[in-house]
């Protein structure tokens, strides 16, 4: 057993990573070989370009400004790991430690963790990520950031599937369809085709499971490969088989699932591949235990007009976005499948309305419209029930009808959004509804709300510019939005000088890159001390990311980081920092939602006291991205110049 | 043969005993650099505060060399009693001792340990004098810095007295407090020991910033 004092250290050093990962042994070792000194402000513990020394350092208390000759790059603080430039590759130091409040160091030999680097995925990955401070140089790979994101936080990944732990539930088929190894692929392909299932379980006569047949194996392996209809199953099947115990609790099933990607996963009597078959367990048995698949939830708000229904789905939707999350479903995958749920409800909501006043107004029932998207929702980039942003747009009416139209469009919209309400929307505090009047208009209308605002950028255009730009047209004739789209790209070639107005509103907000122990948090009341994600992160991103596809012209792109994807091949020198720009913005995003289910709210407004060393961290490098693209911007629509 | 036998020798057998009077010998230069001095900090939990009656019941140290704390070198020892093994141990809570070593290995082990590093620990005098005892040295020629009274002079001037000020403002708990030391669980003699370290590496930098840089001037202070 260690003594105390080596015991006093180790748990000073658990409660950060990447020492968190390690195992007790490993946590001891290094516990015992730490040296600890205590340095008084202003003195320096290392120097730019100095020899490596053989240790890297967490900061016990007090704290450290690392520096790039006189601009402060990092800042460390309880916790932080720095200076581990020593353990990776042994360069001299690229910055220099200074004191900045007295502080106690501790010192960790390089050559005690190098071992436990080889042998640690998750230590080594998390260097990898460049959580340490310091190591951050300008940018960094979001996307290890992300996936050490996952994986490090697989230690709790229960909880996450805690809403469907109860084993009951699970569905699977105990009559297991199996065959011989002696058997010809033509054989087993019959006995699937009449079970209509869609694997096979090879085993001997004693039901020891061997291997398995899928259709994919079928087809990858016999169709593909022209193997003749009589080979041997043994040639095809995939072995050895992951078995799993019968009983064995569903997040135990399930993550055995999803961690070696298997499609069906075998239930044997006590668990081992040796022992007899006893069920199978297929993905589709999985979805249909969780209940909420997109694919049962979009069924199903398609087969309702009910609001209360349609409410109660998508307060289901909610608790499958929440797993989503916590288990690092792609981004872009999460947000389709929420915003292709959000646009049936929306969807729906107008269908109900339609029928709702037909037979009021039926000389307008041909008169073409569209439910247009804006913000959030219109960049297909809304997870949470946030505001509605919404606005109504419908063909001009033929002379006459004009009164009668808006009369029918309005309570149209005035319908829609209550439906949306009722569905646990919340409205959107500007009135940017349908239910308003200046935001449900006929086509010619709009053309002029938008040259207004291209020819003439005040504040107040500019400011309705970033929403309307992002309009999605949901339900009706998508053809109205399109022609409103050309206008509006007509309009930006004849007055180039909008871009620059906007350009000047994407810099506005600069990234909060001082952020550490007094990051830039909100000073009102309400919000004192929190730090506003979404404006001080998510909208500069969406910013700029909208005025760089508008300055090439490109229609239909509406969503943030597709909006990346696409600079980024249209400009492949900068192809690096978009990439980034969309990681960072997807993190953002899922920050947001995550903090938006956990406090029942918006999610904008994140306490970073609450937040783990990991997120703070990962948060932090969201915003150097953020940085470059409006040093980019500012170069390239020459803000400078405009300003001065 | 008991270690009275050998303590009323002039000239004592042990051999390690011996090893270690000669390296104590060893004089350090008054110019040496406080950073280039070797400590032992430590502390004893004992059965009662009479060296003569009572005797140590865990002995917790741990070495700063080069101004560092080296974890690495951190020692916690239970001496076996050499009397009615057992009683005041009941007394004191520690039924279990956890590996107790025999008097004459603690002795050896320790002086080994301590060589000729300057002892530090909180009212120093009381553990050496138990030392004495237990390691049969009637005085040892160890130098000793009491962080009690280092902690007195840098805050109050190098004449400052103890009838001067509250006692009590300068525990081991009080000074903790005041230089920022969390003291979360007290009373093991490592832990203390640990305590006190951090509590030196501290004095040592406030030590520096009024001037006091070697060794020399150190002892002068104190």
């Amino acid at each position: 057993m260690a003594n105390v004092i080596v015991n006093r250290v180790q748990e000073f050093l658990k409660r950060f990573p990447p020492f968190s990962f390690l195992n007790q042994a490993d946590l001891e070792l290094v516990a015992s070989q730490v040296e600890i000194q205590f340095l008084a402000e202003s003195e320096i513990l290392f120097r730019k370009n100095e020899v490596a020394r053989p240790h890297f350092y967490i900061l016990k208390e007090g704290q450290i400004g690392l520096y790039d000759h006189d601009e402060l790059k990092d800042f460390c603080d309880e916790g932080d790991v720095f200076g581990v430039l020593a353990l990776l590759g042994k360069r001299p130091y690229i910055y220099e430690a200074k004191i900045e409040k007295d502080s106690l160091v501790y010192s960790i030999p390089v050559a005690v963790f190098e071992e436990i680097l080889d042998k640690n995925s998750k230590v080594a990955l998390y260097f990898a990520a460049g959580f340490a401070s310091g190591q951050v140089v300008i940018r960094q790979d979001l996307s290890t950031g992300q996936k050490a994101r996952g994986v490090l936080k697989k230690e709790n990944l229960d909880h996450s599937l805690l809403i469907f732990s109860d084993p009951s539930q699970i569905q699977f088929s105990e009559k297991v369809i199996q065959i011989l190894p002696s058997a010809t692929v033509q054989e087993a392909a019959q006995k699937m085709a009449s079970a209509s299932v869609s694997s096979i379980v090879v085993c001997q006569p004693d039901q020891i499971p061997l291997g398995i047949i899928t259709d994919k194996d079928l087809r990858n392996k016999v169709v593909a490969q022209a193997l003749p209809l009589d080979s041997s199953v043994e040639g095809v099947m995939t072995t050895p088989v992951i078995t799993k115990k019968k009983g064995a609790g569903f997040s135990d099933l399930y993550l055995s699932m999803i961690k070696n990607r298997l499609h069906h996963l075998i239930l044997t009597e006590d668990g081992s591949p040796n022992s007899p078959i006893c069920g199978i367990l297929s993905d589709h048995d999985v979805l249909l235990s969780m209940g909420n698949s997109p694919a049962v939830l979009i069924h199903a708000l398609l087969n309702t007009e009910e609001i209360s229904e349609m409410k109660s789905i998508r307060d289901r939707a909610e608790t499958m976005l929440s797993y989503y999350l916590e288990n690092e479903v792609a981004m872009d995958f999460v947000a389709s499948v929420l915003t292709e749920i959000n646009d049936v409800i929306i969807q729906q909501a107008v269908k109900i309305a339609q029928n709702a006043l037909a037979d009021q107004f039926p000389e307008l029932k041909s008169l073409r419209f569209a439910f247009l998207c804006l913000g959030s929702e219109g960049r297909e980039e809304q997870l949470l029930r946030t505001d509605l942003d919404n606005a109504l747009l419908y063909e001009d009416p033929p002379q006459g009808l004009e009164a009668k139209a808006k009369d029918y469009f309005l309570q149209l919209g005035n319908k829609v959004i209550e439906a949306l309400v009722a569905c646990g929307f919340l409205p959107c505090p500007g009135e940017i509804m349908t239910s308003n009047p200046k935001w449900n208009q006929p086509l010619s209308r709009w053309k002029k709300h938008f040259t207004d605002w291209i020819y003439t950028p005040t504040p107040d255009a500019v400011l309705s510019a970033s929403i309307f730009f992002d309009f999605r047209p949901v339900a009706g004739h998508t053809s109205l939005a399109e022609d409103l789209s050309l206008h509006i790209y007509d309009t930006i070639q004849k007055k180039k000088d909008f871009l620059s107005f906007l350009g000047q509103n994407a810099i506005l907000t600069p990234p909060p890159l001082g952020f550490f122990k007094d990051l830039v948090v909100e000073k009102t009341q309400e919000h004192r001390d929190q730090f506003d994600i979404k404006t001080r992160a998510m909208l500069p991103l969406i910013d700029l990311a909208r005025l760089l596809t508008l300055s090439y012209g490109v229609v239909g792109i509406n969503n943030t980081f597709k909006r990346f994807e696409k600079l980024g091949e249209l400009e492949p020198r900068n192809a690096e920092l978009f990439t980034q720009a969309g990681k960072a913005y997807e993190i953002l995003m899922r920050m947001r939602a995550l903090e938006g289910l956990k406090h029942q709210n918006n999610g904008r407004y994140i306490r970073p006291e609450n937040m783990g060393k990991l997120q703070r961290q990962l948060l932090k490098s969201t915003f150097a991205p953020i940085a470059e693209l409006q040093e980019l911007v500012r170069v390239r629509f020459q803000l400078d110049l405009l300003r001065a | 043969m008991s270690w009275w036998d050998i303590f009323r020798k002039s000239e004592d057998s042990r051999s390690y005993v011996r090893e270690f009077l000669e390296k104590s010998k060893v004089k350090i230069p008054a110019i040496r650099r406080l950073d280039q001095l070797r400590f032992v900090v430590l502390d004893t939990e004992t059965t009662g505060l009479d060296p003569t009656k009572d005797h140590i019941l865990s002995f917790g140290a741990v070495k700063i060399e080069n101004s560092k704390i080296l974890v690495k070198s951190s020692m916690e020892l239970y001496p076996e009693s050499s009397r009615k093994i057992g009683k005041s141990a009941e007394i004191h809570g520690i039924t279990q001792v956890p590996n107790p070593v025999r008097q004459e290995e603690f002795t050896k082990t320790i002086l080994q340990y301590i060589g000729n590093s300057i002892l530090v620990g909180q009212h120093i005098h009381f553990d050496k004098a138990m030392l004495e005892k237990i390691t049969g040295i009637p005085s040892m020629p160890t130098i000793t810095i009491d962080t009690a009274n280092l902690a007195l002079r840098l805050e109050k001037g190098p004449q400052a007295q103890w009838n001067q000020v509250a006692q009590k403002d300068y525990s081991l708990d009080s000074l903790c407090e005041r230089f920022g030391i969390k003291a979360d669980d007290r009373h093991t003699a490592s832990g203390d020991a640990f305590l006190t370290a951090q509590l030196f590496l501290k004095l040592l930098k406030l030590a520096e910033s009024k001037g006091i840089l070697t060794y020399g001037e150190l002892l002068k202070t104190y």
